[in-house]
């Protein structure tokens, strides 16, 4: 039986190579199982007038209505470029982790993610750029559809080192600066910040036009709890540190979990955002499926 | 609540494990980096409340199960009351058959009533208890439960006088030697006040005596004793006039001598006897004496028997006496003897109380050489010092010494002597220091001997005559010349009373029957007056260890103080549920 590297175990594909060859594989798989493209750029189309304002262009004007009415209209058209896409990507240390040893950690997760996404965007002649982030933004490859932008954007993933804190709000606010004009972006990360502070970012993106993807990453040993009869957890962005005793706390845990996965949604869902939660242990394939 | 191995109680000490474990075993927890520690924080702030009544809840229940264990090997006994077994118990039952237990009181016999009670008492014995029975013989009897079951059912009255006091402490002594976990008495008696005033039992520790509580007392009279003086018997009664009203009713006596002699045939007197002076709390002493035919009986023995009319208790009713009559004594007295006595004599010989001989001589110093002789001090001082040279020749430890002061007769066994003035007197005194001397003294002046007896030899400390005494004197001169000449010198067959069925058993010597025993129950069963609660319990252990219960409740309390459960087995039942409990506190939080 083929096997396709999209639904193989993350970590047995990641172990084939960079993650060039594995974006790749991941994708050729991904497409040979769509039917049709799951996003769609936008026409060179006409689509209204507006009143001539002092400083417009003077070819969008209408000359028809001028000569007809004697007053003066411009022009107005839909992009006329492929879908611009930003993907956004948690670098914060805190993505460095992995709960078992056999499994990918969240950061190579999310890029492997991230350049599967890439690729599939800019095969579709999607304007495609990258940002990653900590708490700070630390790599920005603006959204092109070049050739070679891809090649850009791995390198960009690659580029990256491991950060500190997030900040994701900040990150978020900087990028609205970035897209200027609308498209898709699309964040990678294990949301652990401030919910409100990156929901009040998001929901900016969310009002500036944009269609808003996130990807809530997280362990498997992040969703359920265990370890020895007691241990001191560490928070590796913050230092702050709990002694709990895994078993008597899992329940709650995992309570705690359910909770807040079902408050990112529910608080996506009310402003229009895309929300999934995906745990490294998913084939990638089944992760890009989710956008569809 | 005692344990059956106490010392596996210092596993109590373990108790504190779990604590200890959790104050020493705080080591340091590895270290994991876990960036969603903000879930973790969030989740252990709601499970805090939780967490920390857990936490003591599985202390709790650890320490607990512990001490379960612990108690559990400990094998504690505790007291159970009601149903179920007992532990293993020695037991004395005490069955009080003496002659008062076969009194009617409320229609019924009084030893039945006991009886009922010992049967279901001892029916709950176990084959692991050792049980014994004393009857008022005193004689415990060991065995099996229903060998003792068909001894309590023959049991009838008896003869013999129980003393409940030492009974109980004998038993007690005895059950508390047993290497048993209980140890019981079982007192079934009517619990007379007579059986409980000779002190108190002196009941060990750990000895629980059970008493029957006394029934309702019944007035009742009986005879204690019959003695045949002078030509008479002295009948003293016996008993108490409970619910009589307390008034005393004279009581008819009948005596009735020589029954079952074809060749003497039976007289028959009778004598009324109220209550005299000496009764106190209702008991009877009194007496009454009647007149004998003594002058046509024939020398010999003779069986007698007095009786009451039947009353509640029949045991005492009737009591046999026994008596001998002696031949004419043969009599000679000596010119010193003085005229007051060969007056007496001749009046003796004249109603054939006497004849004349030489088996007894009555002198005025001078000591014959007959086995019998009555011995008046010399007329003559001077020769005082020869006679008691004579006296100690002859081997009399009696002497003559100097005058004694005058003063009044006083005798028991001569109750004609009593009162009757003496003015000139020698003291008699021992041979050899001074002292008194062997023998008995029959009668005395002002505490001092006046007419002592040694082997056939009589002495006299006055000599018969109206300027020493004033007995010649007196009416009861001839009948103290016949006791001295027929009973006093000649020596008396001794009749002695005894406890048991009444019958009169005689002793003998080779041929010649020298004595008698009369048997009868003893005159103070004859007061049934019961015990106060207060003197029972005082008496047969004291109120930590005594208790007197009424009919109803003295089955269920017997051995209830040895009825207890190892408690062993709920406590390991207890230790598994708490091991549940804890196993599901500890794994329903995980």
């Amino acid at each position: 039986m083929a096997q396709r590297l999209d639904l193989l175990d993350p970590a047995e594909v990641a172990r084939l190579g960079g993650i060039e060859i594995v974006a790749e594989g991941v994708v050729e798989g991904y497409l040979a199982g769509l039917h049709r493209s799951p996003f769609r750029g936008f026409s060179v189309e006409f689509t209204e007038h507006r009143a001539y304002q002092a400083g417009d262009e003077l070819k969008y004007l209408d000359w028809r209505i001028l000569g007809r009415s004697d007053r003066l209209f411009v022009k107005q058209f839909e992009e006329e470029t492929n879908l611009r896409s930003m993907i956004l990507v948690d670098a914060s240390r805190s993505m460095a982790w992995q709960g078992a040893p056999e499994r990918l950690t969240k950061r190579a997760y999310a890029d492997r993610l991230a350049a599967a996404l890439a690729l599939i965007l800019l095969r579709q002649r999607d304007a495609t750029g990258l940002v990653t982030f900590d708490d700070q933004v630390r790599q920005v490859i603006p959204a092109r559809v070049k050739t070679g932008q891809w090649t850009r954007i791995v390198r960009g993933l690659l580029d990256t080192p491991d950060g500190q804190g997030t900040a994701a709000d900040a990150a978020l606010q900087r990028l609205t600066a970035l897209l200027a004009r609308r498209g898709m972006v699309v964040l990678i990360s294990d949301l652990l910040f401030d919910r409100e502070l990156a929901l009040a970012a998001l929901r900016y993106l969310r009002h500036r036009g944009h269609q808003v993807v996130v990807f809530h990453l997280m362990d498997p040993a992040e969703v359920e709890l265990s370890g020895p009869p007691e241990v001191r957890f560490k928070d590796p962005e913050s230092a702050v540190s709990v002694v709990v005793r895994p078993r008597e706390l899992a329940r709650a845990y995992a309570d705690t979990v359910r909770r807040e996965i079902a408050a990112w949604r529910k608080a996506c869902r009310r402003h229009g955002i895309a929300y999934h939660h995906v745990q490294t242990d998913m084939p990638f394939g089944l992760a890009l499926r989710l956008l569809t | 609540m005692s344990f059956i191995h106490p010392l596996a109680l210092l596993g109590l000490a373990a108790a504190a494990i779990p604590a200890l474990l959790h104050l020493l075993q705080r080591r340091i927890p590895p270290e994991f980096d876990f960036p969603p520690v903000r879930y973790l924080s969030a989740a252990e702030r709601e499970s805090a409340r939780r967490l920390k009544l857990r936490h003591l809840l599985l202390l709790i229940l650890r320490t607990a199960l512990i001490v379960a264990i612990v108690l559990a090997a400990a094998r504690p006994l505790v007291p159970l009351r009601g149903g179920g077994a007992h532990q293993p118990t020695a037991a004395v039952f005490v069955l009080d058959n003496s002659p008062s237990s076969g009194a009617i009181v409320d229609g019924g016999l009084v030893l039945d009533r006991l009886r009922v009670v010992a049967r279901a008492s001892l029916g709950r014995t176990t084959p692991a208890d050792r049980v014994w029975l004393m009857l008022c013989d005193g004689v415990l009897r060991g065995g099996t439960r229903e060998a003792l079951l068909a001894t309590i059912d023959s049991t009838r009255p008896g003869w013999l006088r129980l003393d409940l006091v030492q009974a109980v402490e004998r038993a007690a002594r005895i059950v508390n030697a047993q290497p048993l976990v209980g140890h019981e008495v079982h007192v079934l008696s009517d619990l007379q006040r007579t059986a409980l005033v000779s002190g108190h039992a002196d009941v060990p520790a750990g000895v629980r005596v059970l008493a029957l509580a006394p029934g309702r007392g019944a007035p009742n009279r009986g005879i204690a004793t019959v003695t045949v003086s002078e030509g008479a018997a002295v009948v003293e009664l016996s008993g108490s006039l409970l619910g009589s009203g307390g008034t005393p009713q004279p009581v008819p006596v009948t005596i009735r001598i020589g029954a079952g002699r074809r060749d003497r045939g039976e007289v028959t007197a009778r004598g009324l006897a109220t209550a005299g002076s000496g009764r106190a709390g209702g008991a009877i002493r009194s007496a009454v004496t009647v007149s004998l035919p003594a002058q046509s009986l024939a020398p010999g023995w003779w069986l007698g028997e007095a009786a009451l009319e039947p009353d509640e208790l029949r045991a005492d009713d009737q009591r046999p006496f026994a008596w001998r009559v002696a031949p004419p004594a043969r009599v000679m007295a000596t010119p010193g003897a003085g005229s007051f006595v060969a007056a007496a004599l001749a009046v003796l010989q004249e109603g054939r109380r006497v004849v004349e001989g030489r088996e007894v001589v009555i002198s005025g110093g001078e000591l014959p050489t007959t086995p019998h002789a009555i011995l008046q001090p010399p007329a003559d001082p001077a020769l005082v010092g020869q006679a008691n040279r004579a006296l100690a020749s002859r081997g009399v430890p009696w002497r003559w010494g100097q005058l004694g002061t005058p003063g009044a007769l006083a005798s028991a066994e001569l109750p004609v002597l009593n009162g009757v003035p003496v003015v000139r007197r020698y003291r008699i005194e021992g041979a050899a220091s001074g002292e008194q001397g062997g023998g008995d003294v029959p009668a005395t002046v002002n505490g001092e001997p006046w007419l002592v007896r040694s082997a056939g030899i009589v002495l006299l400390g006055s000599r018969l005559d109206t300027t020493w005494t004033a007995l010649p004197a007196a009416p009861g001169f001839v009948p103290f010349v016949d006791a001295l000449v027929n009973r006093i010198v000649m020596g008396e067959a001794e009749v002695a009373a005894a406890e048991g069925a009444p019958r009169v058993e005689f002793r003998t010597r080779g041929t010649d029957t020298i004595g008698a025993t009369v048997f009868g129950p003893d005159p103070r069963e004859s007061d049934l007056t019961p015990a106060t609660i207060a003197l029972v319990t005082t008496a047969l252990g004291g109120k930590d260890r005594t208790a007197v219960l009424g009919a109803d409740r003295f089955a269920a309390e017997g051995f209830s103080g040895t009825r207890r459960a190892d408690a062993s087995g709920i406590l390991l039942l207890l230790a598994l549920l708490l091991a549940a409990a804890e196993l599901g506190v500890a794994t329903r939080t995980r």
